[in-house]
């Protein structure tokens, strides 16, 4: 549907408007200009907008700033929490629902959602007291949403609220789902448009205001193969922007990455050609690998999600008085957030002088060690934990001898361990430091390299899938999972694809 | 949600006078009874604060219970409230609780029960703070809470008419009044500031006063201060624009101020005001509704009151606004220790319709027809030397055995304190036994036996004949009457009595308390029974018969028989009332 009738039945007074939104055919213009219209046609109230990522609510929240406070933007997952904290006593939760929800690693977070829409389900008056706040609702990346957040959000609608859903169920990567979630979510989607007013928005924006047209038309061609479960074509005479180089990885170890000296000539000339360029791959790993065969030219994006920070903290909370083990939790987090300490470079050592007490005198690396351990030791909980790692940070800044090969690639989450200490528990630092970060979004960097997951929502002009292999095998999942990765491109997109037993997802012609 | 705001539960805690109270006021008018100073006006003051349309209100040490200032006093209500109010569409997200009918509670468990239809409702309050600070609040379910913000306050609105003001705020462009809310414009009195200020006083000076505003003028310039003096509208501390603009009325062909006319008719304007107020209707307390109203405009505006959409809180002292409380509206009684407690219509309505008040007495005695009302008349007159009337006892004739027990249950469980004087006809043993219990000592059933049956039977057989004769009212005659009439004879004359007597083998004292007593046992079908009953009127069912039969128990010497239960009551009355205990009635 073209981008005036899309505005125009956002703006009818359709109760239920589910627009289906590929990635850069300017979803967020059409919701946030949607947005600030429809504010000033309310008599009491305001729009509420959510989102399932925080980096999305920015987007918003950037382009509502002028209509001020009519406007609440917030993510699926806190209206949520705001909801089960409010109602904790109906729900036999405790009062502090953020905190219990990071305790269980996150997945807290589903079990609140879940109580949530149970609650909401079973009390309509609830659902219908936000109905009368938030007259207008816009859903964004709800895609994204689990069965309960989107039951949560449709007793909202059931309480009166006009929403507005945008989602594009080609970029469902949040969870990985078994067949018959996957399934279910597919009715659902299918029940949600023949519940309300179903359009498609068409006009590739992003590639239209100085990308390569052709290259755009191209990924929303592959969109509508991917959804049809047909392979991508990649057509011999490739459209303006789209290059293919050949690249086999060699590597010995399951988590290096490395190619012969020919394609790494081709290839790194693209990676580092012109003045952006964004690398996407599958996996934390191999982004790690990745980093690590450029020698650290090129850095880590670290997105939103903290996965080793979150494992610290449940060892720390676990651990809480126990110097060993809050110990080989450190070691384990620097092992992942870095390279270069492992158990065996260092991790041995710190054991030992937690073990012994620290009493052998000792010089150089193992005296640096050894001032680790004792911290540690003065406090075995998230504090020391917080002030061992700050010391490690001085040594490698310092180029201490025994520190100097260290290489630190989540530098953003390394810091937040750090500052882990001046919380009063490791998981209120958790949620502290989750709040800090959703209200200074950082954009990113000119060169990175990040996993799908993390790039989504974002954009660059050059784009890079390495490897773009069979690891993106024929299921939903990696079908999503390609074409997030395809999007991101405005104006060039380069696929690194092995010579031989490649993704079922591509067929060149 | 509901079309108008109701309170469903009133929760007023160390507030003036008021150490706990805890209400469940009911939908409509709610009248609240209770003698003297006992907080009915308190009630009325603490909802004004807690619906205050700005936050100037003054806390004083006073508004705290015993002036413990250390310890907030806190108002809160639960209430249903109308879209309009938008308590949702504050800063932060007010949340709805559940209202199971006596408080409110947590939506619904997570059992897999049958659930009930919702009736959402919220939790707001005003605190006074340690710092005589007003905080109003609204609570959420989790206990949290949040700023109640003034705009939802005059969202919900109160009309408020006190005994002691002038009233006439809802007739005026206060902010938040009946008027302004009627007016519904905003921007009204900033447009009239705006002519206001245009006005030229400077064409309204003499012209002594221009030459010497011109003088000053000079003065200021050789003193290097702001010259160019003029007059004209400055803003300042005191009254708003609004304070000053209010409705006008013709009167004789001029504009007066509607606040000029007189108390009654101003209270009864600010009705109309707030009823014409457009889209809802507020909540409305109205202290002493019958001031400055006579009788018919009184009943005039309890009508309307009670047409009203929105829930009303009244206090009055006034029988005739009793009375005229229909079945729509709800009577309440708040006693001294702060209870308030229900009087339902379907129990009093009777009373409420016949002796309005009965339920304005400091103490209601309450007799079950005519002879007792007399009986207690002559025994409580005797007893505190005077007429009972004056402090503060009112005998009422509660016009029937069931009747009233229904009403002394229902004053008794209300905390209204209220005697009894009643038959034992037979029914409801058990009502009888519970109240006795709980009036304990206040509440006089003859055992077996009505008043007349109790009296006659401790009176000596030779008495009788003194107990039948009665000139002074004409009655022995009539007496006589019914006597052979019961006995089915002609003559009426004593000796023609006595041998029917004999011969029909009746006791002479058991034919007179039948007589007295209007038995209708053992009449002749067709006609004669309606007769029988009637027969009480002779004797002692009449004005002044229960005096007749009081002063007779202690002339005719029944007294010494009677003396102990009759004490007992006279005295748990004088009790009542805080006067010692007496051994006997004074002669």
């Amino acid at each position: 549907m073209k981008d005036e009738d899309v505005a125009k039945l956002l703006r009818s007074e359709e109760p239920l408007v589910v627009i289906e939104a590929p990635g850069g055919c300017g979803k967020t213009f059409q919701g946030s200009s949607y947005a600030r219209d429809v504010v000033s046609t309310l008599p009491r109230g305001r729009v509420l907008v959510v989102a399932h990522t925080h980096a999305a609510c920015g987007e918003f929240r950037k382009r509502t700033r002028d209509v001020g406070s009519k406007v609440e933007i917030k993510t699926v997952a806190s209206l949520a929490t705001e909801m089960v904290s409010v109602y904790h006593k109906a729900l036999g939760l405790p009062p502090d629902a953020e905190s219990w929800a990071w305790k269980n690693n996150g997945a807290g977070f589903n079990e609140v959602a879940e109580r949530c829409a149970e609650l909401v389900t079973r009390s309509p008056m609830i659902g219908a007291a936000l109905a009368r706040r938030y007259p207008v609702v816009i859903c964004d990346e709800h895609q994204d949403c689990s069965a309960e957040q989107h039951a949560m959000l449709m007793a909202v609608h059931r309480g009166g609220a006009k929403t507005r859903i945008f989602a594009d169920p080609m970029q469902r990567i949040f969870r990985r789902r078994t067949a018959k979630e996957t399934k279910t979510d597919a009715q659902r989607w299918d029940k949600l448009k023949a519940d309300g007013i179903h359009a498609e928005l068409e006009t590739p924006h992003r590639w239209l205001t100085g990308g390569s047209a052709e290259l755009g038309k191209w990924i929303l061609e592959a969109r509508e193969s991917l959804k049809k479960g047909e392979p991508v074509v990649v057509p011999a005479k490739r459209p303006a922007g789209l290059s293919i180089v050949i690249g086999d990885n060699s590597a010995q170890s399951r988590t290096g990455f490395s190619l012969n000296s020919t394609q790494r000539k081709i290839v790194d000339g693209v990676m580092f050609a012109g003045d952006q360029m964004l690398v996407l791959t599958g996996s934390n790993e191999l982004v790690d690998s990745l980093t690590a065969y450029t020698n650290r030219r090129i850095g880590v994006w670290e997105g939103h999600t903290r996965d080793y920070l979150v494992t610290l903290v449940e060892a720390l909370q676990a651990a809480s008085g126990n110097a060993e083990a809050i110990g080989g939790a450190l070691v384990t987090f620097v092992g992942g957030v870095g390279a270069g300490f492992s158990m065996s470079s260092h991790g041995k050592r710190l054991l030992q002088e937690i073990n012994d007490g620290c009493c052998k005198p000792t010089k150089g690396k193992p005296a640096c060690i050894q001032a680790m351990a004792k911290l540690i030791l003065a406090e075995p909980n998230h504090v020391g934990a917080a002030r061992a790692l700050q010391l490690l940070e001085g040594y490698i800044a310092g180029g201490q001898a025994g520190f100097d090969d260290i290489k630190i690639d989540y530098r953003s989450e390394f810091g937040d361990a750090i500052r882990l200490g001046a919380f009063a528990t490791p998981e209120d630092g958790l949620s502290g430091l989750a709040r800090r970060r959703s209200h200074f979004p950082r954009p990113l960097p000119a060169r990175t390299i990040s996993t799908i997951h993390k790039a989504k929502g974002l954009e660059c002009p050059n784009v890079m899938v390495i490897p773009c292999d069979k690891a993106f095998a024929d299921t939903e999942y990696s079908r999503c999972r390609l074409y997030v990765a395809l999007s991101r491109a405005s104006h060039t997109l380069t696929l690194v694809v092995p010579s031989s037993d490649g993704s079922p997802l591509l067929s060149f012609e | 949600m509901s079309s108008t705001a109701i309170i469903r539960r009133l929760r007023i805690d160390k507030f003036r006078g008021l150490k706990a109270f805890d209400w469940l006021p009911r939908e409509g008018m709610n009248v609240i009874l209770g003698g003297g100073d006992m907080g009915k006006t308190t009630v009325l003051d603490a909802l004004a604060m807690l619906l205050s349309p700005t936050n100037g209100a003054t806390v004083t040490e006073t508004d705290y219970w015993q002036r413990e200032t250390e310890t907030d006093f806190v108002v809160e209500a639960t209430v249903s409230l109308p879209v309009e109010a938008g308590i949702e569409d504050q800063r932060r997200m007010a949340y709805p609780w559940n209202w199971n009918g006596e408080e409110a509670v947590q939506p619904a468990g997570k059992d897999g029960e049958e659930v009930e239809p919702e009736k959402p409702v919220y939790v707001i309050r005003v605190r006074g703070t340690t710092d005589l600070e007003p905080s109003w609040e609204v609570v959420q379910p989790d206990g949290s809470t949040e700023h109640l913000s003034v705009s939802v306050r005059r969202q919900i609105g109160l009309v408020r008419l006190s005994s002691d003001e002038r009233n006439d705020r809802d007739l005026r462009l206060v902010y938040g009044s009946a008027l302004d809310r009627l007016v519904a414009d905003n921007g009204l009195r900033a447009r009239i500031g705006k002519q206001m200020a245009k006005v030229s006083l400077a064409n309204e000076l003499l012209e002594e006063s221009r030459i010497a505003l011109e003088k000053l003028n000079e003065k200021m310039g050789d003193n290097r201060l702001p010259t160019g003096l003029s007059l004209g509208m400055t803003s300042g501390q005191g009254p708003s624009i609004g304070s000053l603009i209010g409705l006008l009325a013709l009167h004789e062909g001029k504009e007066i101020p509607l606040s000029s006319w007189g108390a009654g008719t101003r209270r009864m304007a600010a009705l109309e005001v707030a009823a014409a107020t457009a889209k809802h209707a507020s909540l409305t307390t109205i202290d002493e509704i019958e001031r400055g109203l006579e009788p018919y405009r009184l009943r005039k505006l309890l009508r309307i009151l009670e047409e009203t959409a929105g829930q009303v809180f009244l206090t009055t002292h006034s029988a005739v606004a009793i009375e005229c409380v229909g079945k729509k509206g709800h009577l309440w009684y708040l006693d001294g220790k702060g209870r308030i407690g229900y009087l339902p219509s379907s129990k009093i309505a009777q009373q409420q319709r016949r002796d309005p008040e009965t339920f304005l007495a400091k103490l209601a005695v309450v007799g079950e027809g005519k002879t007792e009302v007399g009986f207690l008349s002559f025994l409580l007159g005797k007893a505190f030397a005077g007429d009972p009337l004056d402090d503060g006892i009112r005998i009422c004739d509660g016009q029937g055995n069931d009747a009233v027990l229904d009403l002394l249950e229902t004053m008794a469980g209300a905390n209204l304190e209220c005697a009894g004087l009643v038959d034992d006809e037979g029914r409801s043993p058990a009502r009888w036994a519970k109240l006795k219990s709980k009036m304990n000592g206040l509440l006089l059933q003859w055992p077996q036996a009505a008043t007349e049956g109790a009296v006659i039977a401790a009176i000596p057989d030779a008495k009788l004949e003194d107990l039948i004769r009665n000139d002074e009212d004409g009655l022995t005659g009539s007496r006589l009457r019914t006597l052979a009439d019961r006995l089915g004879i002609d003559a009426r004359d004593l000796e023609s009595i006595k041998a029917a007597l004999a011969v029909q083998k009746k006791s002479f004292k058991a034919l007179i308390i039948e007589a007295a007593t209007g038995s209708s046992v053992g009449a002749p079908v067709g006609g004669e029974g309606k007769a029988w009953k009637r027969h009480g009127q002779h004797w002692f069912k009449r004005d002044g018969g229960g005096e007749e039969l009081a002063a007779k128990m202690i002339s005719l010497d029944a007294w010494a028989s009677l003396k102990a239960p009759v004490m007992t009551l006279v005295n748990a009355v004088l009790a009542a009332m805080g006067r010692p205990p007496i051994v006997d009635l004074p002669a």
